[in-house]
């Protein structure tokens, strides 16, 4: 590749992200907050608080007093032992660097840490969530961007590009792409461990760039915890020659920087493990390897526990497939077909296509700095583990899977890549049924095709917002056939965004109102951003919550259902005032005492 | 040039174009879809027609299910809890069916459509069908029933107490009119949770049967489905003579016993619900039965 291709590939690349984050930005505003982003919110601001008071120990000279167990656990302990905290820290600093400062207003109180006085800052954002967004929009530009570079290696510009906008392009990763939380931040430390893995297969400095970025992967998520796997199953293919002769492969540097600085700079970044080491980290093991099934829906069941019967583990079996072919663009799904159909046919240590890196061995022996130098990587084998690990993981039935597709979302950008593949393999044979005579034409095809194919995913997914959890593709039917296929519409609340006009104007009624799954800390921030009134209110959870209510909002889950049955109950009718719907899907119901 | 990574049967401009169309379909489909769905104006001309014709004793039901929400906003005031918590929807004659997107709601299945009108994207149709009128509802006269808790040495009797029939000592062993969701439904039923060790007795003592006894059983709450996996077995006496019910588990559902009382159609019976359980913990049973036709 000559300096003007890497040129151009790098203001490719820039215009990407650019282009993903100003997508990101235009339309976060529209998506409510879920339980958990209000949560990660509210912790990031209190990890900022940390921040802060270390600021004032340094300046009184005193800095050990921000490390005392008591001045950690104070502010650390929140949302601990759920999550790591790369996100959330990044959340709280955005916030604090770039909200717009109303904060001594009358929202003050509603701050998890005291304000002091107004705060100085960049104020690049009217809204303090935007602010806590911000660094999760970066880091799904920042896949997008990789996504690109790394197809490059095997692609021509326009379907590495077309791979690029097929990530961000799916209705339910942009749906997490935009929010304060870790799904969409983990798919891109994936990508970007499997990047630097990949890479470091023939250039050591990249095993140890593995090592560090896994550690920091294991900051964001736990599903760090299941990418070696998918590499090392990628490895012993590659090297299954060693297998064959009955000698272990060598451990690639990768693997033992994995290995090293992983742990390493998991333990340094979370300030609540260092009191306790050892049983804080258990805590957090514990918490996942023993998470709660919570309730959701796959094909008109509700799923809150694993399945014990032998038909019922089956069906729970297909989850993560159906989802994938129900949610992800039927166009980029037919790529994805075509692409892996691509890879199978490569012939060894070939180039994928003509200009693409070469799989040719540059070296004859093999070299634990080099591991991927004397053996063609199967890339083949690379994009199917990585693929196809994710959901395989969550096709055993005793894996929960209350958060659907955001669950195996580590899967989505390397199932893009396939699609840029497959573009590829279609815009060849294109360019070669073309007459010669045409050559501007046959120039043109792959990049008019790469367009092409690109369409429908930007236009389902600008469809599908901001309701990307209840949205379907062209196989399922959307909105409507999801719903008729008893597909999940939603979880954890953040729907009820579009109608809290509504339920600010309903004064008097709306000082006793029942949330339901929306919790205080996101009626906080819509108060806090001055999208709720002050004075509205928070009756509580449960039926009491609604006994103690004058209106009410209810969410459309299977496992709710019994509460609209306290609604009939306590409010003597079966008719709610209003239904906020996507496509004629009912999403969110307002009940109000004694409406006739 | 030739793309060998193409299948070889398939020639490259055919693949090209049906990606293409493919690509072009999704986007129509995206672009026209979300015109499709009914609007306000659809459903409220479609309540009007409703409304205009509607008797009391009618079925007003949603297809595809799920927009019944949207359709009790419009037409709720006609849909009392007990209708829409209703047993089974054998017992209406006239059922209106407010559908989209070509669905029919199974309540209409078997009956003659006797109307079929368009409002935009909605069809409402009036479907007329043969009906098993209720003699005898034993949810909505749950005060007539006599509740006992039978152990191994005693009998305990229970006394009504407010909007319940509370028994001694045991505060979750009552019998209670309430809606109760099984299966993710909502219906009306008799709340009654087993005691280890007890029959939990629940007898009305004069019924006037009908041609049938239709009786539903199920297992309350999701998160008491979730909590527990014990089987809860309920035994009903008709007249004296006793008739097993399928036992019920969490993964039952709602699950309606018709039981034969042709021959004694016209006769003034006690009846008598007997329920046990193995495991009784967080066995949230609930029933509801009728006597029809």
């Amino acid at each position: 590749m000559g300096g003007t291709s890497r040129r151009a590939d790098r203001l490719i690349a820039f215009g990407l992200a650019l282009g993903t984050v100003l997508w990101l930005l235009a339309v976060e505003g529209r998506e409510g907050f879920g339980r958990d982003e209000a949560q990660y919110m509210r912790a990031g601001e209190r990890y900022w608080g940390w921040f802060e008071e270390l600021g004032t120990n340094l300046r009184q000279g005193k800095p050990g007093r921000s490390f005392a167990a008591s001045a950690i656990d104070h502010y650390w302990s929140d949302n601990a032992p759920d999550h790591p905290v790369i996100m959330k820290t990044l959340s709280g600093l955005s916030w604090r660097a770039f909200h717009t400062c109303t904060c001594t207003g009358a929202a003050r109180g509603l701050h998890p840490i005291p304000v002091r006085g107004r705060h100085r800052t960049l104020p690049l954002f009217s809204r303090d969530s935007t602010a806590f967004r911000f660094p999760a929009i970066l880091f799904a530009a920042l896949l997008v961007a990789m996504v690109f570079r790394f197809a490059r290696t095997w692609l021509p510009p326009p379907a590495a590009a077309a791979a690029a906008v097929l990530t961000l392009a799916q209705p339910h990763y942009f749906f997490h792409a935009q929010i304060a939380c870790f799904d969409a931040p983990i798919a891109t430390m994936a990508f970007a461990v499997g990047f630097a893995y990949w890479k470091s297969l023939r250039d050591p400095r990249w095993g140890i760039a593995a090592g560090a970025l896994f550690g920091v992967a294991l900051g964001v998520k736990h599903n760090a915890w299941l990418m070696p796997l998918f590499l090392v199953a990628h490895y012993l293919w590659m090297r299954r020659g060693d297998l064959r002769a009955r000698r272990l492969p060598r451990p690639p540097l990768a693997f033992v920087a994995m290995l090293v600085l992983g742990p390493i700079i998991f333990f340094l970044h979370w300030p609540w493990l260092w009191n306790a080491p050892i049983a804080r980290t258990r805590a957090y093991v514990v918490r996942h390897l023993d998470h709660e099934h919570y309730n959701f829906e796959y094909l008109g069941r509700n799923w809150n526990q694993p399945p014990t019967r032998a038909a019922m583990k089956l069906l729970r079996a297909t989850a993560p497939f159906v989802e994938t072919g129900f949610t992800v663009p039927v166009t980029t799904l037919a790529l994805v077909a075509f692409g892996a159909a691509a890879l199978v046919r490569r012939r060894r240590e070939e180039a994928l296509f003509p200009g693409g890196e070469s799989e040719a061995p540059p070296a004859a022996h093999p070299s634990w700095l080099r591991p991927g130098a004397d053996v063609d990587r199967a890339p083949g084998a690379f994009v199917l583990f990585q693929t196809l690990g994710p959901l395989c993981v969550l096709a055993v039935p005793s894996t929960p899977i209350f958060g659907g597709v955001k669950h195996f979302l580590t899967a989505m950008p390397y199932l893009a890549l396939l699609g840029g593949v497959g573009l590829t393999a279609i815009a060849r044979g294109l360019e070669g049924a073309l007459p010669v005579a045409r050559a501007r034409l046959r120039r043109a095809a792959p990049a008019a095709l790469a367009f092409v194919v690109c369409v429908p995913a930007v236009i389902e997914t600008r469809r599908s917002h901001p309701d990307g959890l209840g949205h379907y593709n062209l196989l399922a039917g959307g909105f409507a056939g999801g719903a008729s296929l008893g597909m999940n519409r939603q979880f954890w609340g953040y729907s009820v965004l579009p109608m809290l006009p509504d339920l600010d104007a309903m004064a008097s009624e709306n000082r006793s109102l029942f949330w339901h799954d929306v919790l205080s800390d996101a009626i906080s921030m819509y108060k806090r951003e001055g999208r709720l009134s002050m004075g509205v209110g928070d009756t509580g959870f449960g039926e009491d919550g609604i006994k103690r209510s004058e209106i009410g909002i209810l969410f459309y889950e299977k496992h709710w259902a019994k509460y609209e049955g306290w609604f009939w109950e306590t409010y003597g009718t079966t008719q709610p005032v209003y239904v906020r719907a996507r496509e004629g899907v009912p999403l969110v119901t307002l009940y109000r005492r004694g409406a006739r | 040039m030739n793309s060998r990574l193409l299948p070889r049967s398939a020639p490259p401009l055919l693949i090209a174009a049906a990606v293409v169309l493919l690509a072009l379909i999704e986007t129509a489909v995206a672009l026209i879809a979300p015109s499709r769905a009914p609007t306000d104006a659809d459903w409220a001309a479609a309540a009007r027609q409703v409304r205009a014709d509607f008797r009391p004793g009618d079925l007003i039901v949603a297809a595809p299910a799920w927009a019944d929400p949207i359709l009790r906003v419009h037409l709720g005031d006609l849909i009392p809890i007990e209708v829409a918590g209703r047993l089974d929807d054998d017992r209406f004659a006239r059922v209106w069916e407010v559908s989209q997107r070509g669905a029919r709601a199974p309540a209409t299945a078997g009956g003659t459509v006797t109307l079929d009108q368009r409002f935009g994207r909605l069809t409402v149709r009036r479907v007329e069908r043969q009906a098993e009128p209720v003699g005898y509802d034993f949810v909505a006269r749950w005060a007539d029933a006599q509740v006992s808790r039978v152990e191994t040495a005693r009998t305990v009797p229970c006394r009504k107490t407010g909007d319940r029939i509370q028994c001694p000592d045991l505060s979750f062993n009552f019998v209670h009119r309430q809606i109760v969701e099984v299966d993710n439904r909502l219906r009306e039923a008799l709340l009654a949770q087993p005691v280890g060790q007890a029959v939990v007795a629940i007898e009305y003592p004069a019924v006037r049967l009908g041609r049938v006894l239709v009786v539903a059983t199920g297992l309350h709450d999701t998160w008491m489905r979730k909590a527990a996996r014990g089987t809860v077995a309920m035994r009903v006496i008709v007249g004296g003579q006793p008739q097993a019910l399928p036992t019920t588990s969490d993964d039952s559902g709602w699950t309606r016993t018709r039981i034969d009382t042709s021959a004694r159609v016209g006769q003034v019976v006690p009846v008598r619900f007997e329920i046990t359980s193995p495991a009784p913990y967080a066995r949230h049973f609930a029933f509801a039965a009728e006597a029809r036709g």
